[in-house]
């Protein structure tokens, strides 16, 4: 497992010192490579395919400028994913925080979902519609580590190093994402939090 | 309710896979006998579980991009837009090392430090710390020592000038043969080197402004005790008349007398 780790990490780096020479067919390989996962990320954080191409795009863009500033010995995709990161709350705070500023004064029954059903809560209303609506009401760092954890399928540690963050903090982080999702839901849950 | 909060971050983590080995039998025992946390992680298992919720919508749009033409279409963009930047020398990453934001903290607890430092040392210039003086020592203005000084050097001339004056009286009141005599005897002899000895011993105390006039007539009688040390057989009458006649002359018993008592009324 950890030969193959290595042996992978070592075909990146060698993937990484040819992209700084320009080689095209290098940096084609690199981002077919991590596409996805970039592309997962941001998707998961905007629910927006338009969004998430955009920000698919500038990270592979910024990836290329800033190619040379990334470190042998680390991990790549932890870093190709801190970048995208940074661009999707760029992004965010760019598109989104006016909307955002609006939407945060309403409830959720304001933001046009249908009325729930006392009997059966979950029957009547769209829980997929509800659950993207108040994954966009918590704070940016912690909808990024819950999309990290639940969608990316990272580990802690990994959060840890694309945040920058401490492992503790991210399992707080983590924690405090999951009650304030809770506490937002909790009428479409059909309980008094 | 203690314990409860202790495991009450652990839910999530716990949920998720995060916890290891102790950590997890630990909190899966403490899950067990606890009523109040099962209930927690059964209701935390729900909302994890409705962001299964957005799962198809994932799949779908992870569907509906084209990943094998993504990659060429990107590759294109990139390489019209922007070059790579160039490497950086030392000096800049040293640079960017320096600027790093994790170390404004440190650079904010240096300048905490030489800012109470530098008002530390200002409140001790401002206001220093009594000095507690140990047994036996005492302090004494400047003024005060010059004048001890001066009242040493007062005392002391009184005394040249009275030993000076009673010699001198005997000298003068006696005939020129036992004037003779008087000087040869070792009495005499000996008061008279004693007493320039003295001159000598006060000498430095005479140089004070207010002695200035003590001082004329101290040199004086020290030349003449000078004179007197070396009368010897050869001397003749007239020579020690004349040596008597010059006391008479300047009136050097009188000066001392005067400057005895202006010393005396000077009294510091």
């Amino acid at each position: 497992m950890v030969q193959e780790r290595v042996t992978r990490d070592e075909g990146i780096y060698i993937l990484i010192e040819k992209i700084k020479e320009g080689d095209r067919e290098a940096f084609m390989t690199v981002t077919s490579l991590y596409q996805k996962k970039v592309f997962l990320l941001a998707f998961s954080f905007f629910h927006n395919r338009e969004d998430a191409m955009d920000v698919v795009q500038e990270t592979f863009l910024r990836l290329y400028q800033k190619v040379n500033m990334f470190q042998k010995g680390k991990s790549f995709q932890n870093w190709l994913l801190q970048i995208a990161k940074n661009i999707c709350i760029d992004y965010y705070r760019k598109n989104y925080q006016k909307k955002r500023e609006f939407e945060t004064g309403k409830s959720i029954e304001e933001m046009n979902l249908p009325l729930q059903n006392k009997e059966n809560p979950l029957d009547s209303v769209d829980l997929k519609t509800i659950f993207s609506r108040c994954l966009k009401k918590i704070t940016e760092k912690q909808r990024m580590i819950f999309v990290m954890k639940h969608y990316n399928q990272l580990k802690y540690r990994e959060i840890s190093q694309i945040l920058n963050i401490s492992l503790g903090t991210v399992k707080s982080l983590h924690f405090k994402a999951v009650q304030n999702l809770r506490a937002v839901m909790a009428p479409y849950l059909g309980r008094q939090e | 309710m203690r314990k409860c909060k202790k495991y009450e971050r652990d839910l999530v983590a716990f949920l998720c896979g995060e916890l290891q080995g102790n950590e997890r039998e630990r909190f899966a025992s403490h899950i067990d006998k606890c009523v109040r946390c099962k209930k927690e992680l059964q209701n935390i298992k729900e909302i994890i579980a409705s962001a299964g919720s957005l799962k198809p919508d994932i799949e779908k749009a992870m569907a509906s991009v084209n990943w094998e033409v993504l990659p060429s279409k990107i590759t294109e963009t990139v390489f019209k837009k922007a070059p790579p930047s160039p490497r950086k020398g030392w000096l800049e990453r040293f640079l960017g090392f320096l600027f790093l934001p994790k170390l404004r903290p440190v650079y904010a607890g240096i300048l905490l430090g030489v800012l109470i430092g530098s008002l530390a040392t200002f409140m001790i210039f401002r206001f220093p710390f009594s000095k507690e003086r140990s047994e036996g020592e005492f302090f004494v203005s400047q003024d005060f020592l010059e004048r001890i000084e001066l009242e040493m050097a007062r005392r002391e001339t009184l005394d040249y000038l009275d030993k000076s004056q009673y010699l001198l009286l005997d000298f003068v009141q006696s005939s020129p043969e036992k004037g003779r005599e008087f000087w040869k005897s070792e009495f005499a002899f000996q008061k008279a080197r004693n007493l320039l000895s003295k001159k000598k011993y006060i000498n430095p105390q005479l140089k004070k402004f207010q002695m200035a006039k003590a001082k004329e007539i101290c040199d004086q009688i020290e030349f003449l005790f000078y004179e007197l040390t070396q009368i010897n057989d050869q001397l003749s009458e007239e020579d020690l008349r004349r040596i008597q006649r010059l006391i008479e002359e300047n009136q050097l018993l009188l000066k001392i007398k005067l400057l005895k008592k202006e010393l005396q009324e000077s009294e510091v």
